[in-house]
């Protein structure tokens, strides 16, 4: 494993800095929540990022495990009571099993493949939720209101301890993400991405490192899931498990910088405020123009800046450097 | 009960051609570029808004538009590959992706921006009524529409294995450099199969505006489902396409009457995922 | 005395203009926030229920001689004719920004209610976050039962919930049997599969039963589909007396095609909502005509309800179209809010919930055809709304229910499609 350099341990630490004081200096309740959203849409980025930026397993099914996320710790919470912090294990433990369940007889497919197939796989788990009465079908699940406490994980007041929450859960998905990345599983999983002969020929054990990557990557998933229904109190499939959510987590992965430890959470951060301040400003207006300007900058982007977003740092640093 | 099983079958059929159509310029695409074109439904979309402003501002008949939609989205599918995606060809995969979910988010939204968000629907043209057949009811626009499924299928066949531009598209397909080294200019062939590609879901949009109704989301569900065909078919396969959509339709159908209605697109999903369990490269994919 | 005479006219200019501003500053305005989902896949409702806003909002500000609240006078009159001006988010439908404009209207934009969302689960989340901030809501749009069955101080609701309509439908079907003397047993319920249908289905269910009637068929099924010919199909094995179809307008406009194809033709076709948005009878044109909605309001009521006529022509001028089911139901919610706060003769949160307790709107006073608004103290629903019953006929709606108010005799039973052009 490679030392920091000066440089980046300052960096890292201003921003983490600027992030933990930023709630503080700006109390615009709305930029809080979107704040909290690109952080949450961060976090899903960098899981969907160590299957699909590492592993290379295009996962466009990523919803559902965010969705088993939110129903799994909402139904314990309704029906049995249980915390939700023990409903966020609960969900991810049954989140990373679902995805191994999948995820092995899907072993052998790759690229496009894989990418239909977990499309499939993610429209099955909706339309399964959307008729599954023990977890009220469609009517969703709405969470009681009660006193705001971090054990009940329910904060009425201030959206403060939401923030810095769904802060350390991202800051978590990327230390996981960076150890991923630097450890041999990493090079295992980049090798993986490259070809699974080449992978083979190595000894590397295919089959047992996607798995590994894609259950990490649900567990993740499904940690953010559960912070969702604590945010919003409300979930139903139409809201955590639709296929544009998985597909906005490519988008952000690939516009920030797929393969990057920092690539999805620059996605996010530049993707979510577009997509909200333009449907501020114009949705209400109802003519699809905040739209119509986010089809054509990811268009721009994915033309002009096809390596995403961090990949435009990394070349300014090099040529610095050279 | 035969009776019903018959009349499901039927249906099943006729929304399973429609599939096919979709599938076929889908599967072109894929076939020759490696590209998933995520805009495909929004192609079909373009399609079905274009013969509903011929028929609403001309009074033209969606059949004789359909040589109108196929040059219009033709061009449009030229335009596209030449000025965006043919610029990401050689990008990774991811940006390939993803360059054409922008695309479809542009385009519904400018169908919005033009055409508002209200549904439509062609309700008087002369394929009007329902056939009766020994006690089954045949839809006539559907019946037409999936005649037209067929006959558009067997024309792409014929011009992919007798024409000199199809036979070079065939062998792009199969293997890009040798393509290359035999003199064929794949760069032609991408932006042309992608005109192709994308003139016959044109044609699909407007045989579904006889009897669909048309709006700008109208294309989501159609392009998701012709994943799943194309997919099961096997990357690339005109058949295999062609076929697949005929399953799809008939699992549609038969799942949701026999089992529960509510389930039938999981149905669907389940039947592509238990194939390519077993088969990964697809029904007909090599 | 010269100079002191200029100098006292100057006092009174100054005087002049200082009240003049003040006036001018107590004229203030009223924000009220309004979700509705104006993009995405159902923004061609959200717009139609931003026309009723909107006119509602003309008609509080200015001066008009309707019998409804506050429309006589220019503004809030007890607010120094104070002026009400609603500020649109758009929701794309999602429960999450129902939750996240209502904060940011209320914190960004200061409006001190809320009306709208449209779709139930947005209003839930909506209002999930006024009753947080304890600002009122009040909802003259969404239609699940549950809406009021959470105990809410600060939620408020105008309109009928699906389990009156659901309930509305059963006793129609009763008073055809002993009135007219037409013989239902057996219904089909067919419902879309979200939170909308699902829950009219339940209650649908739970009142048929009650009622007495066999359910022989119980279909849910996606709104978003390419093809529904295997749910007709199940339709049509169970030869029922009666289909009861809760939907959005897109599978409204499917089924009546796919009926029509099919042959599926029982005794009566009893639907809800999708079938009234304005797009469906531009779209399937005649196909629409006998099938009986659930509604609570029609153009027709204005033979007995000459406002309805006068709300209408106001909003033909406006809009250039008749005023819709949709535009109607969101229409009443500005006034409900306009008139408890003018009598409250502050926006303070507490004292406005103190009003909106004490409403008492006249039957006369509304475009529907209610005794009026009033709200039940513990779930906060107005106790008087009632849903009535219209039918197409000659690609028009119509009131046939209930009798004592129809305008026209119910068509019964539903002629087969053969024949039908």
């Amino acid at each position: 494993m490679k030392k920091f350099t000066t440089k980046q341990i300052s960096v890292t630490g201003i921003t983490l800095l600027v992030l933990l004081l930023f709630p503080l200096v700006i109390t615009q309740t709305y930029i809080i929540h979107v704040m909290i959203l690109v952080f949450m849409f961060g976090m899903l980025g960098v899981a969907w990022n160590i299957m699909g930026g590492y592993a290379g397993m295009f996962s466009f099914g990523q919803a559902a495990f965010f969705g088993i996320g939110a129903y799994t710790s909402s139904f314990l919470v309704v029906t049995f009571h249980v915390n939700p912090w023990i409903g966020l294990i609960a969900g991810g433990v049954v989140a990373a099993v679902m995805a191994a369940a999948i995820g092995y007889p899907c072993s052998n497919l790759r690229g496009h493949y894989f990418a239909i197939a977990t499309i499939a796989f993610g429209e099955i788990v909706r339309i399964f939720f959307n008729n599954w009465k023990l977890v009220n079908a469609a009517e969703g699940i709405t969470l009681p209101m009660v006193n705001e406490s971090f054990t009940n994980f329910m904060f009425h007041s201030s959206k403060l301890p939401y923030y810095y929450i769904i802060l350390s859960f991202l800051l978590i998905a990327l230390v996981i993400c960076y150890f991923v990345a630097h450890s041999k599983m990493g090079y295992y999983f980049r090798a993986i991405k490259e070809s699974h002969d080449v992978a083979r020929a190595l000894g590397v054990n295919v089959v047992w490192y996607r798995l590994i990557a894609i259950m990490i990557s649900a567990f993740l998933s499904a940690m953010a899931g559960t912070f969702y229904a604590q945010y919003i109190l409300y979930i139903d499939p139409e809201s955590v498990m639709l296929l544009a959510i998985s597909i906005q987590l490519v988008l952000i992965s690939m516009l920030g910088g797929a393969g990057t430890v920092m690539g999805p959470v620059i996605g996010a951060a530049i993707l979510i405020p577009i997509a909200e301040f333009t449907r501020i400003w114009l949705g209400h207006k109802g003519t699809g123009v905040d739209m119509l300007i986010y089809g054509f900058l990811i268009t721009l982007i994915s033309v002009y800046q096809p390596q995403g977003i961090w990949g435009l740092f990394a070349n300014i640093g090099k040529k610095k450097n050279g | 009960m035969p009776e019903q099983l018959l009349q499901q079958i039927v249906n099943g059929l006729m929304i399973g051609f429609m599939y096919s159509l979709v599938a076929i310029g889908l599967t072109l695409i894929w076939g020759v570029m490696n590209i998933v074109n995520f805009a495909h439904g929004d192609f079909l979309m373009i399609g079905m808004f274009t013969s509903f402003w011929l028929f609403t501002i001309f009074g033209l008949d969606p059949l004789f538009s359909i040589p109108i939609c196929f040059l219009l989205l033709f061009i449009l599918g030229i335009a596209i590959y030449r000025f965006i995606v043919s610029k990401v060809m050689k990008g990774p995969m991811l940006a390939q992706l993803v360059v054409t979910f922008g695309i479809s988010i542009f385009l519904s939204n400018l169908a919005v921006y033009f055409w508002t968000p209200d549904f439509r629907l062609i309700s008087t043209t002369f394929l009007q009524g329902t056939w009766d057949v020994g006690g089954i009811n045949i839809s006539v626009p559907k019946a037409i529409a999936s005649i037209g499924s067929v006959i558009t299928s067997i024309c792409l066949f014929l011009f992919m294995k007798k024409t000199k531009t199809g036979k070079a598209i065939l062998a792009t397909e199969m293997n890009r450099e040798s393509a290359l080294l035999m003199g064929i200019n794949t760069e032609r062939i991408n932006s042309l199969s992608f005109g192709i590609g994308a003139a016959l879901v044109g044609v699909a949009g407007a045989f579904l505006s006889t009897y669909y109704y048309i709006y700008p989301q109208v294309g989501g569900l159609f392009g998701t489902i012709a994943f799943a065909v194309v997919a099961l078919g096997g990357f690339g396969s005109i058949e295999g396409a062609f076929i697949a959509g005929i399953l799809v339709g008939l699992a549609q159908t038969l799942g949701g009457f026999y089992f529960d209605p509510s389930y039938k697109y999981a149905i669907v999903f389940m039947i592509y995922l238990i194939t390519i369990w077993i088969r990964p490269q697809g029904l007909l994919g090599w | 005395m010269g100079k002191n005479l200029w100098w006292r006219m100057g006092l009174c200019l100054f005087l002049l203009f200082t009240f003049s501003f003040s006036a001018q500053a107590q004229q203030k305005i009223i924000k009220i926030g309004a979700v509705y989902p104006l993009t995405g896949n159902i923004a061609s409702t959200g717009l139609d229920c931003k026309r009723g806003v909107d006119l509602a909002v003309d008609i509080i500000n200015g001066k008009y001689d309707l019998d409804l609240p506050l429309a006589k006078s220019e503004g809030l009159p007890n607010l120094g004719g104070a002026k009400l001006q609603i500020v649109y988010a758009d929701t794309k439908g999602d429960p999450k920004n129902g939750m996240s404009e209502a904060e940011r209207l209320i914190a960004q934009e200061e409006v001190v209610a809320m009306i709208g969302a449209y779709q139930s689960s947005v209003t839930k989340t909506a209002s999930q976050a006024t009753e947080r901030l304890k600002i009122p809501y009040v909802c003259s749009d969404s239609s699940s039962p549950t809406l009021t069955e959470r105990g809410y101080k600060y939620f408020f609701r105008v309109s009928p919930h699906d389990a009156i309509f659901a309930h509305d439908q059963l006793v129609f079907l009763k008073d055809l049997e002993k009135s007219k003397g037409k013989k239902v047993q057996t219904v089909a319920l067919l419902y879309e599969n979200t939170e909308f249908g699902s829950n009219a289905g339940k209650y649908l269910k739970k009142y048929a039963e009650e009622f007495g009637y066999k359910v022989v068929a119980d279909v849910s099924y996606s709104a978003n589909a390419t093809d529904v010919t295997s749910e007709v199909g199940t339709l049509i094995k169970s030869k029922p007396d009666v289909l009861m179809h809760a939907s959005y307008i897109t599978d409204a406009i499917l089924f009546t095609k796919t009926f029509k194809e099919m042959g599926f033709a029982p005794k009566g076709i009893l639907t809800m909502a999708g079938y009234i948005e304005p797009g469906y009878l531009p779209a399937v044109k005649a196909d629409g005509n006998n099938i009986i909605i659930r509604s609570t309001f029609a153009l027709d009521l204005a033979k007995k309800k000459p406002l309805v006529a006068k709300v209408n022509e106001l909003f033909k001028k406006k809009y250039g179209i008749d005023m819709s089911e949709n535009a109607a139901r969101s229409f009443m919610a500005p006034f409900v809010l306009a008139d408890a706060i003018n009598r409250a003769k502050t926006t303070e949160s507490e004292a406005v919930i103190k009003a909106l307790l004490e409403t008492d709107i006249a039957g006369k006073q509304v475009i529907y055809p209610w005794k009026g608004i009033k709200f039940d103290p513990q779930s906060h629903q107005n106790v008087y709304a009632q849903g009535t019953l219209v039918q197409i006929q000659n690609q028009d709606y119509v009131t046939i229910w209930p009798f004592a108010s129809a305008a026209k005799d119910v068509v019964w039973p539903f002629p087969s499609w053969k024949g039908r052009k």
